[in-house]
């Protein structure tokens, strides 16, 4: 039982490929890019399209597809529920009746709703994903600080937020594990983790997620003591030992990124919207 | 009771880019009221095989058979064999949770479903053999404990489910010399007075050969040596060259013997190698 | 000055407003010298951490002084000026490490301190080449054995190029070997590069290569000295809750013996070396 194999999201998979290789910011632009499109799409062909992007951006990476979408696994249960959500909640602009269960009624429109909001989580998470798979922690917050920069005059603590992140990213795996080793803790006194009704094993999971809070909160207690015993004051005043640089590469993924975009703003504003 | 490994292979994140072969052909038996050492350097598997002796992990290849039930057998009771096959961790704070000692050393009677008297006796048993005293302790808050003291209550938990075997991981680190003591001596009643069989799992020699009647030496996966304290002592330099740091006791022996003192025996703690030195010094000077 | 560090009549007191109040130091008077290695021992509560997180201003005085190189080091003003003096290294290796690549993490110090890029860099190769990391340069933390976490967090230390460095129990959770590479670098930070070490530990290996000890107990000091004047007393260390070095305890069974051995030794090397002169 590993709890932490099937966490991708803040895994770095070294590489060469071309995507390894683009400056963060490149890359922190471009998935801001597609998060915003993904919050714009209203219908199927636009998904399409972002599919061909993601299949593009996973094999121009070289990452083993199924590692790729490893992380969906634990949000599985939360997807289904949500599209479950949609089919009998939601009526929308055509109520047209599909069926009907005990005293709810699943509708075309919830049906269509429920896919389209599966498909911009699962796209939101799989292009995250591959942003954390592929950059590594350190290079991602070079370019989120190095875009954030200019926010500084405006007052907003950029330096602080990007530490905050790096810190949150390198302790996830930490907790994971931590959480991994808590589990077996508990099981080897006797709690049977996979049995039992699903409130029944919510209750269960108190013995663990007691220890790993209280973890989380003294690690980060003596976090907080380390970094102030190296001087660390906050933003102002830091230096910085490594300069990003674009390259051509970038140049190139720029332009792919405007072409997509552009075209998936034409696919929104001409295609009907499904629901 | 006993457990038997055979062929035994496991592989982390096994069918991820991330896939790492941490043991590699592990065969060896646990036998029913021994105390067994398990010895290697740092990441040399120890945990991971352990943690098959209670089925908290099941094997890649091979199998193994706790009281001759397979735990890859899927009319095996693997919550029933865990109860029986006691795991006690490093870190007694990922065990503690409960507001006070009695709670949370009842948490594995409880998830056995045993009556609330039953329960209570096996709480202050338990309590008694680990040398912290019922009625100053049971309602003591866990947070307001010492270090040596919550691996005291971390021990206690696992023996209130009355294992017949105990996998103690570790558990004197971090812990001063007084501390070290203290759980060493609860846990020589334990295999002695309970007649619990013993696995302890140690990166120290020292430990090792001060407690156990058996010691196994794993390293990166596969097991290097295996027998009794004195005979894996004389395999000093496979040792050293594994990676595990030798008793200075040892190292002392090992300098004299450097600057022509003919020692020929292995000490296993401080009064042997006394013993000893003393012996082959008279020796060396013609008294005996 | 030959005194970097001066305590006069320190006390603290955890949570001094409140009912559950903790004295963890009780009017302590003492000094590190410039150049040494000061071992602060005792039992776990005894008061060594905290005494030692007032040397660089983490905890400030209830009452009495702390002096760092002549600055208070109850004074706001001066905590800048005396963190780049005194270095701290922690106990649990992966809480004081940020980044997930070593040399980032190496170069967090540098940056805080406001330092040009080149120099940065400069001494971030200096400081894996003086722990004999350069090798991990490129690595991750979460793949290296908590002794190497320790060396990484040593050498993002180191390359703020500070006058002391202050272990606070740096080696209890690593297995032996770990505890070795530690000692070994901080030995010979110490010899060949003139820094300042203070060590609390509770590992009696490692206080028999100080230059002085001091044994604390319910946050007063019971004993100070060399180890060499300390060791000869074991009954009086054991009282302390601790032990003795192990060439120690054995030069001591075999002078009970009628074996003519010093009464102060302390190192394997030392014993084997006297052991031979009396044959």
């Amino acid at each position: 039982m590993e709890l932490t194999k099937n966490i991708t999201l803040g895994v770095y998979l070294p590489g060469q490929s071309l995507i390894h290789r683009l400056d963060p910011r490149t890359k922190i632009i471009s998935v801001t890019a597609i998060v915003i499109l993904l919050l714009l799409i209203k219908s199927y062909y636009a998904y399409a399209a972002m599919l061909i992007l993601l299949a593009f951006v996973i094999f121009i990476a070289v990452i083993p597809v199924g590692y790729a979408f490893r992380g969906l696994k634990p949000m599985l249960p939360v997807l289904v529920l949500m599209w479950v959500f949609q089919l009998f909640l939601y009526s929308g602009p055509s109520p047209k009746l599909l069926f009907t269960w005990w005293f709810f009624s699943a509708t075309e429109a919830g049906f269509h709703m429920g896919n389209l909001i599966t498909l911009r989580v699962f796209f939101l998470f799989t292009f995250t994903t591959l942003l954390t798979l592929t950059t590594s922690i350190v290079s991602l917050t070079d370019g989120l600080e190095s875009l954030l920069n200019p926010l500084k005059r405006i007052g907003v603590p950029s330096q602080e937020l990007v530490m905050t992140m790096i810190i949150a990213l390198r302790f996830v795996l930490i907790l994971a594990e931590e959480l991994d080793k808590i589990v077996k803790a508990q099981m080897a006194r006797g709690v049977a983790f996979d049995r039992g009704s699903f409130i029944h094993k919510t209750k269960k999971m108190f013995p663990v997620f007691l220890p790993l809070f209280i973890s989380a909160f003294k690690r980060a207690e003596e976090l907080i003591v380390a970094m102030e015993a190296r001087s660390y004051t906050g933003g102002k005043n830091r230096t910085k030992m490594k300069t990003l640089h674009l390259g051509r590469v970038d140049l190139v993924a720029g332009l792919v990124m405007i072409v997509f975009s552009t075209l998936v703003m034409v696919l929104i504003i001409s295609v009907k919207p499904q629901i | 009771m006993s457990i038997i490994v055979e062929n035994l292979c496991f592989s982390y994140k096994k069918g991820t880019p991330f896939e790492k072969k941490v043991l590699h052909d592990i065969s060896l038996t646990v036998e029913d009221g021994e105390f067994l050492a398990l010895i290697g350097p740092t990441q040399s598997g120890k945990t991971t095989l352990a943690q098959h002796f209670n089925a908290l992990l099941i094997p890649h290849c091979g199998r193994v058979m706790v009281n001759e039930a397979d735990t890859q057998d899927p009319n095996t009771d693997l919550v029933a064999l865990r109860l029986q096959v006691g795991y006690v961790f490093q870190n007694p704070d990922y065990q503690l949770f409960a507001p006070t000692v009695g709670e949370d050393i009842a948490f594995g009677p409880l998830n056995q479903k045993l009556p609330r008297t039953v329960i209570n006796d096996r709480v202050s048993e338990a309590m008694k053999i680990v040398n912290l005293v019922p009625e100053i302790f049971l309602n003591r808050d866990i947070y307001a404990l010492s270090g040596g003291q919550k691996r005291r209550v971390a021990i206690a938990g696992v023996l209130a489910c009355q294992p017949q075997i105990m996998i103690l991981d570790d558990i004197t680190a971090g812990l001063d010399p007084r501390g070290r003591d203290e759980i060493l001596a609860v846990i020589r009643r334990l295999h002695r007075e309970q007649n619990i069989t013993i696995i302890l799992i140690s990166n120290s020699m020292d430990e090792a050969a001060e407690m156990a009647d058996r010691i196994i030496v794993m390293n990166q996966g596969q097991i290097t040596l295996e027998g009794k304290a004195r005979a894996i002592f004389s395999h000093l330099d496979l040792l050293r060259s594994i990676g595990l740091e030798l008793p200075e006791s040892m190292n002392l022996v090992q300098q004299l013997q450097e600057r022509g003192l003919a020692i020929s025996s292995v000490p296993l703690n401080l009064d042997e190698t006394i013993d000893l030195i003393a012996g082959s010094f008279r020796k060396g000077q013609g008294t005996t | 000055m030959a005194r970097l560090i001066e305590v006069n009549n320190l006390s603290y007191t955890y949570r001094s407003g409140s009912a559950n109040k903790v004295q963890a130091l009780n009017r302590i008077t003492m000094e590190v010298h410039r150049g040494e290695i000061l071992a602060i021992t005792g039992q776990n509560g005894s008061g060594k951490s905290t005494l030692a997180r007032h040397f660089n201003s983490l905890l400030i005085p209830t009452s009495g002084e702390v002096l760092v190189d002549g600055l208070s080091a109850a004074d706001k003003k001066n905590i800048a000026a005396i963190r780049k003096m005194i270095g701290m290294v922690f106990q649990n290796p992966d809480n004081q490490l940020i980044s997930s690549l070593v040399e980032e993490d190496i170069a967090f110090g540098p940056e805080n301190l406001g330092l040009p890029a080149p120099e940065i860099k400069k001494r971030v190769d200096w400081a894996l080449e003086s722990l004999n990391i350069t090798a991990l340069r490129q690595a991750s933390p979460n793949n290296l054995s908590e002794g190497q976490k320790q060396l990484v967090a040593i050498a993002g230390v180191l390359a703020m190029k500070p006058e002391c460095i202050v272990l606070d129990e740096p080696t209890t959770h690593l297995d032996p070997r770990g505890r070795r590479e530690v000692l070994d670098n901080i030995l010979r930070l110490n010899r060949e590069d003139g820094i300042t070490i203070v060590l609390v530990t509770h590992f009696m290996q490692e206080v028999a290569h100080c230059d002085r000890m001091i044994i604390m107990e319910q946050g007063k000091i019971k004993m100070s000295g060399t180890p060499r004047e300390l060791f000869r007393y074991p009954e009086k260390i054991r009282s302390f809750g601790l032990d003795s070095p192990v060439a120690s305890k054995i030069a001591d069974g075999l002078r009970k013996m009628g074996f003519n051995l010093p009464d102060d030794i302390l190192l394997s090397e030392e014993l084997a070396d006297s052991l031979c002169q009396l044959l």
